[in-house]
């Protein structure tokens, strides 16, 4: 026995006292910065790693959260409860001076979840979040935000992995390159299973729950505002009633991918369709908006859920 | 297919519960599906039940919405369990849970189904509130209308007392009286006392208290909600503090004269769910899980109460004679006795129901009484009074803590032990229910 730790890289942690609240963060984000245009030619990533320590995951609010979702209130956590714990942690780092890619701009493409071991509420648990991975995109640039919830002693418990597009200049000599992978994909919709029918009300409903009053997710008017026809649902809403709609058994470790197309416009009808395959352990689900007259039906979200161990 | 030559044995096999709540507790905001859901979940991970298509899921509610119809499935689809598995909502008022019970035993005896799971939840929490009956009729009528007028029309007959919103009765709808109060009327005709009642609710607590402590509870009950023990369990009470609560039921009632029934010789509005796994000796040996009990045998009986003719919550004195007599024994055969206590004078009133000779002659057309019960023998791991009774959960927390009592005392005697269940329930009705160690 040593007392000598191995050594580790020098990383920058900023610890909060207490998860941000998001209309602060959002108010923080409308700040305009100076050097922005500059730095967005040339981004750079944060180095840094913001801290919440000890976060009780409420019970009260993890059974709204199910109650929205369609599901039981459960004694282990919806990992759609974890998500929107650590969100606003990353939107606090995101919303620093020295954040190269205005925040009410970024487009959630993907979501992946890695859980080990189950979550009960009432936990306790210790967020951190970071952004990295920097690549190009053909429609500008594409970034990681990844928070990392641990238990008390440092065991991580789940990563969460969200990939944003900071639309703008990409940078043409990686266009080629990337062009191929992002092009949309051609839509064949399967026989659908199920719908959804979603009131103008759904992004207030969603924000109740997870406390994201993203202005395009609350009104038609504050969509309006920010650049989007109509107010659009929150794509971890429709990832996380997927979830549900999964039925999946949360004592188990598991994995939880979502990639987002189209938004989802309010009101609206999504339909969806699942596929379980009992014997791998997963569940996928494609929703999308139905086509009318000669609009083309259209992918909104793709969801897979794999049971591990 | 041809039916056995006798009915085969359908096995109890262990059981799962939340801890009990208060109405307004921690499970204030939380709804029968998120309760059933948990119990059954809890009852699947404690068995290896994942994947699993069961014969038959079976449960219900009291206290009901009117858009759980499927409660039972919807809170089943929510579980590991194989989601081809079918569900089953019954109801008969605080007996729903025992039903379940003898409703599934008697498939697999049958050789209808190989496993089941029979269950039950209630929420006093988060009961139905409707509308009134008027605005209800006005509402369908305006939905009706074929033209905005005749909408409009049928809308201008709202009355601001329409509006008011209706919490579930609570009462008998036939005379009136609560619950408490039939009761009241019952435990003063048979001269119950005040001190009787509250050492019986005394002793529940006590009792509770030590299969707690002795982690009898361990393998019965999955915490939920913050919540470990029943929240309602005082395990210091005491006879002074129960006589200091002021008497609740009967005290409007002329033909009470001495009011005695209180808040703590009465069971509490509560909260929770539970759930037992059945199955027949084939299955149960594929599962490698060890048969706790058999269910033997169980009657039904009704009462007259509604113009008086007996107590509200007396129909479980008619039923247990019955039973014991279609299987041959006699009261004092029992080794075990499990009486739901939704009132301490309940109990009280059916015991001494069986041991007047004249309500043994005169009611049952017996030749005698049924005599005395050995009271050592009488809800030894605590009853109502202390856990509390969400009505449709009460028969699960029974049969799922008799069956391993009576195996607990098998192992210890060697001997095959009969447990007795009586439950008493709304609208003049009662169900028991025989059940028997087994050692397999």
């Amino acid at each position: 026995m040593t007392n000598q730790l191995p050594a580790r890289p020098v990383e920058q942690v900023k610890d909060l006292a207490d998860v941000p609240s998001f209309p602060a963060v959002y108010a923080a984000a409308l700040t305009p910065r100076r050097g922005r245009e500059t730095s967005r030619r040339d981004p750079v990533l944060p180095e840094v790693t913001y801290r919440v320590r000890s976060v009780r995951i409420d019970a009260e609010r993890a059974a709204s959260f199910d109650h929205l979702m369609g599901g039981p209130a459960t004694e282990l956590v919806h990992p759609g409860v974890l998500h929107v714990l650590t969100f606003p942690v990353s939107l606090a780092l995101m919303a620093r001076g020295d954040f190269p890619f205005p925040l009410l701009g970024l487009v959630h493409l993907r979501n992946q979840v890695l859980q080990h071991r189950p979550v009960r509420v009432g936990e306790q648990v210790d967020v951190e979040c970071r952004v990295r991975d920097l690549q190009p995109h053909r429609k500008g640039r594409t970034f990681e935000a990844v928070s990392t919830i641990l238990s008390p002693d440092g065991d991580i418990i789940a990563t969460d992995v969200s990939t944003y597009l900071a639309k703008g200049d990409g940078g043409g000599e990686d266009e080629a390159r990337s062009s191929t992978r992002s092009r949309r994909r051609p839509f064949e919709p399967p026989r659908p299973t199920g719908r959804w029918k979603l009131g103008a009300d759904a992004g207030r409903r969603y924000a109740e729950v997870s406390g994201d009053v993203n202005p395009i997710h609350m009104s038609g008017l504050s969509a309006k505002a920010f650049g989007f026809p109509r107010a659009i649902a929150h794509g971890m809403y429709t990832a996380s009633r997927a979830f549900t709609e999964a039925r999946v058994d949360l004592s188990r470790p598991l994995r939880w991918d979502v990639s987002f197309d189209a938004p989802v416009t309010l009101p609206g009808t999504v339909l969806v369709s699942y596929d379980d395959d009992r014997e791998a352990g997963t569940v996928e689900c494609v929703g999308w908006r139905p086509g009318r007259g000669d609009k083309s039906p259209r992918r909104c979200f793709e969801v897979q859920i794999q049971t591990l161990g | 297919m041809t039916l056995p030559d006798s009915p085969r044995d359908a096995l109890i096999l262990g059981g799962n519960r939340l801890p009990f709540a208060r109405s307004g507790g921690p499970y204030a905001g939380i709804s029968n599906q998120d309760l059933l859901t948990a119990a059954l979940e809890g009852l699947v991970a404690r068995y290896g039940l994942q994947g699993e298509k069961l014969g038959e899921v079976a449960g219900g509610a009291v206290l009901k919405l009117a858009g759980d119809l499927n409660l039972t499935r919807e809170s089943a689809l929510g579980t590991p369990l194989d989601p081809r598995t079918p569900a089953l909502d019954m109801s008969k008022a605080c007996a729903s849970g025992l039903e379940t019970t003898v409703h599934v035993s008697n498939r697999i005896r049958l050789g209808q189904i190989d496993s089941a799971i029979a269950c039950g939840v209630d929420s006093a929490s988060d009961s139905p509130i409707e509308v009134t009956p008027r605005l209800r009729r006005i509402l369908h009528r305006a939905f009706a209308a074929k033209t905005t007028g005749q909408r409009l029309k049928a809308l201008t007959a709202i009355r601001p007392g329409d509006l008011a919103p209706v919490p579930p009765r609570n009462g008998e709808p036939r005379t009136g009286l609560s619950m408490g109060e039939h009761m009241a009327l019952t435990a003063a005709e048979w001269g119950i006392t005040r001190e009787a009642q509250d050492e019986l609710a005394m002793t529940s607590h006590h009792k509770l208290a030590a299969a707690y402590d002795a982690g009898f509870f361990d393998d019965l009950v999955t915490g939920y909600r913050g919540l470990s023990r029943d929240q309602n369990l005082r395990p210091d009470s005491t006879l002074e503090k129960l006589a200091s609560l002021k008497p609740v039921f009967g005290v409007k009632s002329p033909q009470v004269a001495d009011p005695t029934m209180t808040a703590g010789n009465s069971t509490p509005l509560s909260d929770g769910a539970s759930a037992v796994l059945l199955g027949s000796a084939e299955w149960a040996a594929e599962h490698e899980l060890k048969p706790l009990a058999r269910v033997v045998d169980s009657r039904m009986a009704a009462v007259d109460f509604a113009h008086g003719d007996e107590g509200l919550l007396m129909a479980p004195a008619y039923a247990v004679p019955e039973l014991l007599d279609a299987n041959g024994l006699s009261l004092q055969d029992i080794d075990l006795y499990e009486i739901h206590e939704a009132f301490a004078s309940t109990v009280l009133a059916h015991m001494a129901a069986w041991e007047s000779e004249q309500f043994c002659r005169t009611r049952l057309g017996r030749d005698g009484a049924l005599g005395a019960i050995d009271r050592s023998r009488l809800n030894v791991a605590g009853s109502s009074l202390a856990a509390g009774h969400p009505f449709a959960a009460t028969g699960g927390r029974i049969v799922a803590s008799l069956a391993k009592l009576l195996h607990e005392r098998h192992r210890e005697t060697g001997q095959v032990q009969r447990g007795l269940i009586s439950v008493c329930a709304a609208a003049g009705q009662g169900t028991v229910a025989l059940i028997e160690s087994v050692d397999l």
